[in-house]
């Protein structure tokens, strides 16, 4: 597989394969994937197929059982479980189908949890903080508790958390999933506007056709293998 | 590194839980500073009716004044010695304890009397005649000790009680000693009491003052090795020290042993409770792990919360067992086989140990709560 | 499906989380039985006095000695069948292998008839009374100084100066089980006939007295006291069991602390039943709701929670009252009473504590589980429904 000269993530030959019991379970076989820089991916496939076991693997969350893993220039299968972490907090954006927030930290304090992994004042935190939320259109209500927000609201406040540490790919799994179509929709063209005007690489994993469609490309997972 | 308003907010949502606990760990910290008040209190008692210079002679072999005897005679030849100061000089006393029935009707228990000679009284400067007056030398007068006033059927001010048949002895005022056993005593004259016993001939004990602490190895030399008698020297210090510490041993031990005992159980119950939260919070522990913060980054703040939840309850048992000072109760000084009243003291250093203590219960029932809740997977956050 | 099973399954859904609650309430069952122990072994010298004896002393203080010729006119007294006396010596052992043992000198053709339940072999008391200077001990006693039948034994006084040597004549065993095995006994004429003794010849002790009916113990201690009355050295006779109390006298305090200090450990476990049983009705409103639903009525719901706390703490009170048996009964009570003779000569774990204890753990649970259980029953199915926590 030739390596493209703007490819954000490489992988070649992944296997993965997961346990129930003593019976193996062949999720990842012999996968090669490349996104160039840039791209807004979508990854689709039905319920099983192993999308978001992929996903974790490109975002350093899991290891391949086999392969090689090479994201934003580092070879993930050769850094330990401590220096993926300090990875993941530089260079990944997370959005998740359930939101994830802290339900007793502020939207603010939410979105800044990331740079309390970086050397900022808290001056210059604050600074990114309100400049993440200003992107996804909420700084009106950064003082508020999630459970003060609605679904939609609250994944625009885990897409700013995940912009806000600058990351070179942010990686959303199923961020649709657990919302209403308007609000779907206001979500899917932030991050049309991540991609296009903050020229962020999105990996996304759906099975929303609607939500596919934003994306600049489309790959099918079925029983392990890309299509 | 992860936030402390994270877990400190986190505590205050399980309302309930987060009480309960602290209240279990509250009732924890409560046994054990009463244990350790309890132990200052005895050693206030007992131990502190010292002064450096003056020393306490009973007959050797005795570990009490109770069972001393020595005879009159030899009053004179302890004070001869140069180390002695003739301004303060030696007294002899007798020592006896008595059955008195208790005020509230509970039985009876052991009285300590004491008969004292004139001067026996200016002897001890930190005595202070708290209500009535001192007794007239010679006379069936008695003073009786602060703790145990009224505790006795008769042994209290303008009362009298009768030490054998025919001889009353008539309290005519109560007496305070900066907290030392003296305040469970009964003060009466050395010969009145002496004659009624039938033991004219010899006193308990004798004290003498010397003119510096720094000489008590030259007269206890001197006293040890005469001849003429067989006798134990001791500084008072020391006496009192030996007293206290049968007595203060058995009980300081019991109650460390059951608040030991006990904190096992608020150790559990902080387990339970902190092994509740990591499992109720897991997905947010994924979510953190997901973002970059490091296993120890977890460890670490969870543990910061057990802590802090077995402080607040420390701070609360603490602040509750301070109450306890207003407390007295009778114990029986196993030396003398009297009954002494203890008052729980509570000091500065009580309070610090108390939240140390309270601190480490939250640190080792938290432990394997915060090391689970390290090892939460980052792909907990993908569950829905 | 009952109530039972669900109950049982439901307590291991968080394993761990059950495990660690019953391992509280074992640990709390087993810390109230050993106060409730200690207490009830504190008493036992009392709750197994001799009902058949009494105890005279000197009025004033049991410090205070009284003339021998009281004894013979002790004997005279009707209801008096048998009298003997002793006299406390103060004993220390000089090499300190024992921190204190009651060491006293008694009369050696009366003691041994009137305390039976320290027995003696017969020729072992022949033995003692053709031996000037012996002395019989108890069979923990002699283990501990490390001298049989035969042996020569120095030991030192409170009381009296200097060395005092006795030959061992005899090894009593206990009858009873709250028997002293720690005493050591030698003959009072010894003890007066001793230059060292001058200042307290001819005077004794106490005097313990058998009588031959027990219901009139009250009425023979009466009339021994108004014997004497009129002397200067009066008495007062009391029950065995009322003598040995007064000696527990001054303890009445912490013995009434260690019963609050046990209430206290059930207490804390009963918070700890309620916290576990608490968090886990809050993770299960959602399925509580899904089962009201299905048509099953709130006191159905109350059952299950309640249930399920009183198995936790049931399973618990056994494991705890097993282990207070094994424990306490046959390791620390056997240790305790080697060790601690003089204080605790009997010291087993009474039924009635293990009753209380397994008894208390399942009222407790019902308690701990009532709140959470009538809350949840309480609430609308609709908000249950709603609550995904």
């Amino acid at each position: 597989m030739t390596e493209a000269a703007d490819s954000i993530v490489t992988l070649s030959g992944i296997d993965k394969t997961f346990y129930r019991g003593k019976e193996p379970i062949h999720v990842l076989e012999k996968l090669d994937l490349d996104v160039p820089s840039g791209s807004f991916e979508a990854l689709m496939g039905p319920s099983g197929s192993g999308k978001s076991t992929l996903l974790n693997i490109i975002a350093g969350l899991d290891r391949p059982t086999a392969g090689s893993v090479k994201v934003a220039g580092s070879d993930l299968t050769k850094m330990s479980d401590a220096q993926l972490a300090k990875w993941r907090s530089q260079t990944i954006g997370f959005v998740f189908q359930s939101f994830n927030l802290i339900p007793v930290l502020t939207a603010a304090q939410n979105v800044e949890l990331p740079l309390l992994l970086t050397n900022l004042s808290s001056a210059a935190r604050k600074k990114h903080v309100e400049t993440a939320l200003r992107v996804v259109g909420l700084e009106d209500r950064m003082d508020h508790y999630p459970r003060q927000l609605s679904g939609g609201q609250e994944q625009r406040v885990a897409i700013a958390r995940a912009i806000v540490n600058d990351p070179k790919i942010i990686v959303a799994d199923e961020p649709t999933g657990d919302l209403d179509r308007k609000s779907a929709s206001d979500v899917l063209t932030l991050m049309d506007k991540l991609n296009k005007e903050l020229k962020k690489t999105i990996f996304m994993v759906t099975h929303d056709p609607a939500a596919a469609e934003h994306a600049t490309v489309q790959r099918k997972l079925d029983k392990g293998a890309l299509q | 590194m992860v936030p402390v308003q994270y877990n400190l907010r986190s505590l205050f949502v399980r309302k309930v839980t987060t009480f309960a606990t602290a209240f279990g760990i509250a009732l924890v910290v409560f046994v054990f500073a009463a244990a350790l008040m309890l132990g200052e209190g005895i050693n206030r008692a007992l131990a502190t009716a010292g002064r450096p210079d003056n020393v306490i002679i009973m007959r050797k072999g005795s570990d009490a004044e109770l069972a001393s005897a020595i005879q009159n005679d030899y009053i004179g030849l302890f004070r001869g010695p140069s180390q002695v100061s003739q301004a303060a000089g030696v007294i002899g006393e007798i020592v006896i304890v008595i059955t008195a029935e208790r005020s509230d009707g509970s039985g009876v228990s052991n009285v300590l009397v004491r008969g004292t000679p004139p001067d026996g009284i200016a002897f001890r400067p930190e005595i202070k005649i708290t209500s009535g007056r001192a007794p007239k030398p010679g006379t069936n007068e008695v003073i009786v000790g602060k703790a145990i006033a009224g505790r006795f059927k008769g042994i209290a001010m303008n009362d009298g009680f009768e030490l054998r048949r025919n001889r009353p002895l008539q309290v005519v005022g109560e007496f305070s000693s900066d907290g030392s056993s003296y305040e469970s005593e009964v003060w009466g004259d050395l010969d009145v009491i002496r004659r009624s016993l039938g033991r004219e001939a010899v006193v308990s004990s004798v004290r003498a003052r010397l003119n510096s602490p720094a000489d008590f190895d030259a007269y206890r030399s001197l006293i040890e090795n005469d001849k003429r008698f067989s006798m134990k020297v001791q500084r008072e210090a020391d006496y009192y020290e030996k007293q206290s510490q049968q007595t203060s041993g058995f009980l300081k031990g019991m109650g460390l042993a059951v608040a030991i005992l006990f904190s096992l159980a608020a150790m559990l119950g902080a387990a339970i409770t902190m092994n509740g939260a990591v499992a109720h919070r897991s997905r947010e522990i994924g979510t953190l792990r997901a973002l970059g913060f490091s296993r120890f980054s977890i460890l670490t703040s969870f543990l910061f919360e057990a802590i802090t939840l077995s402080v607040i309850g420390g701070i609360v048992g603490t602040v509750f067992v301070m109450l306890l000072s207003l407390v007295s109760f009778p114990v029986m000084n196993f030396q003398t086989f009297s009954e002494i009243v203890i008052s729980f003291h509570a000091t500065p250093a009580v309070f610090v140990k108390s939240l140390i203590f309270s601190g480490v219960m939250g640190l080792i029932g938290g432990l394997f709560p915060a090391i689970r809740a390290s090892r939460v997977s980052p792909i907990e956050a993908m569950r829905a | 499906m009952n109530l039972a099973t669900y109950a049982r399954r439901n307590m291991f859904r968080r394993r761990g989380r059950t495990i660690l609650t019953i391992i509280a309430v074992v640990v709390a069952v087993l810390i109230f039985s050993l106060i409730r122990t200690a207490v009830a072994a504190w008493n036992a010298g009392a709750d197994e006095a001799a009902t058949d004896r009494i105890a005279t002393r000197h009025k004033i203080s049991i410090t205070m000695q009284l003339p021998k010729h009281y004894v013979q006119e002790l004997r005279d007294t009707p209801g008096v069948t048998a009298a003997t006396w002793a006299n406390w010596f103060g004993a220390k052992d000089p090499k300190e292998r024992i921190p204190f043992f009651a060491g006293f000198a008694a009369d050696q053709n009366t003691w041994f008839d009137v305390m039976p339940e320290m027995s003696v072999p017969p020729e072992q008391l022949a033995d003692w009374k053709s031996t000037p200077n012996g002395a019989i001990l108890g069979d923990l006693l002699a283990k501990t100084l490390e001298v049989q039948v035969g042996s020569k034994l120095v030991l030192t006084s409170d009381i009296y100066p200097g060395d005092w040597e006795f030959k061992v004549v005899g090894i009593y065993t206990p009858l009873r089980k709250t028997v002293d095995r720690n005493s050591m006994i030698f003959r009072w004429d010894y003890l007066d006939n001793d230059p060292r003794a001058a200042f307290s010849k001819d005077q004794i002790g106490w005097m313990v007295s058998r009588i031959a009916d027990s219901s009139q113990s009250a009425e023979i201690s009466r009339r021994i006291d108004a014997k004497f009355d009129e002397k200067d050295d009066q008495t007062v006779t009391m029950s065995e069991r009322a003598f040995q109390l007064s000696f527990l006298g001054a303890f009445t305090a912490v013995l009434k602390a260690f019963d609050y200090v046990s209430l206290a450990i059930l207490l804390i476990m009963t918070l700890i039943l309620a916290n576990t049983i608490a968090m886990s009705v809050r993770e299960r409103t959602h399925e509580y709701g899904v089962l009201r639903a299905i048509g099953f009525p709130p006191g159905h719901i109350l059952g299950f929670i309640l249930g399920e706390s009183i198995l936790v703490a049931l399973v618990g009170g056994l494991i705890g009252v097993g282990l207070v048996f094994l424990l306490i009964n046959n390791v620390l009570g056997p240790a305790m009473e080697e060790n601690m003779s003089g204080f605790f000569p009997y010291f087993r774990a009474p039924t009635s504590v293990m009753v209380t204890a397994l008894a208390a753990s399942v009222v407790l649970g019902a308690v701990a589980g009532a709140i959470p259980a009538v809350l949840a029953s309480r609430l609308k199915v609709t908000d249950a429904l709603r609550r995904l926590d």
